[in-house]
């Protein structure tokens, strides 16, 4: 998976992951795979339902240790 | 069309207000058109100054806004103060962000304020009392127009 572009949501709770991902979708081009790494343990649950509510497309979520990457494709 | 969502915020706490602010933040993220109606206490969320007392309210008005101050408590464990400060430094500890960073990002957002002339009116607040961060100012007619094809309705 080519990943243009990583986000650093270590340390931050619900639900500045969600709008920071949103934000930073902003800035990126349709097709471009974005990376979030966060600590919150919601994160996992809530990346998916906001790809569902937002309408971009859910990708993965790879757990390494207590650190969540989720994977999200720019759709909009 | 985009989804809906409209949030009454009839409350003053600190706390009530953090999560109604959570789910705009996250609704408003979610590419969803977010309304808050801001009505009686919740007023006190967008003062611009803390006590908010001018000229033109009559003795009654000044106490009510002397007594009811931007200042927000919580809604438990309050404590004269000692809970709100406690509660603030807890949440920049564990790097929680603070109603302020939120209120910020929902401007940034485009969540839209509607202020309660109604309320407005008892209290003797005028536009010159509140942040401008206030798309407007209306009543419950308005309000219901946009909540009528809002799919998420909370009232907090």
């Amino acid at each position: 998976m080519k990943i243009d572009k990583t986000l650093d949501c270590i340390g931050l709770f619900c639900p500045m992951p969600v709008v920071k991902t949103k934000l930073e979708l902003e800035t990126m081009g349709i097709g471009e795979v974005l990376e979030i790494l966060s600590d919150d343990p919601g994160f996992e649950k809530d990346l998916p339902a906001w790809c569902k509510l937002s309408g971009e497309e859910f990708l993965e979520i790879k757990k390494e240790g207590n650190i969540i990457k989720g994977y999200v494709k720019k759709n909009r | 069309m985009r989804d809906k969502m409209t949030i009454i915020l009839f409350s003053s706490e600190m706390d009530k207000a953090l999560a109604a602010f959570t789910l705009a933040t996250t609704a408003a993220a979610s590419n969803m058109d977010v309304t808050i109606f801001f009505t009686f206490w919740g007023l006190n969320i967008l003062k611009k100054s803390r006590f908010a007392v001018s000229k033109s309210q009559n003795i009654l008005q000044k106490m009510f806004n002397f007594m009811s101050t931007s200042e927000l408590p919580i809604s438990k464990l309050n404590m004269f103060g000692l809970g709100p400060w406690m509660m603030k430094k807890l949440m920049k500890k564990s790097k929680m962000a603070s109603l302020n960073d939120l209120m910020k990002l929902a401007k940034e957002l485009n969540v839209k304020y509607i202020a309660c002339t109604t309320s407005c009116g008892v209290m003797g607040l005028t536009k010159e009392n509140f942040t401008d961060d206030v798309t407007e100012f209306a009543g419950a007619s308005t309000y219901l127009a946009e909540a009528k094809d809002s799919k998420i309705n909370l009232f907090i």
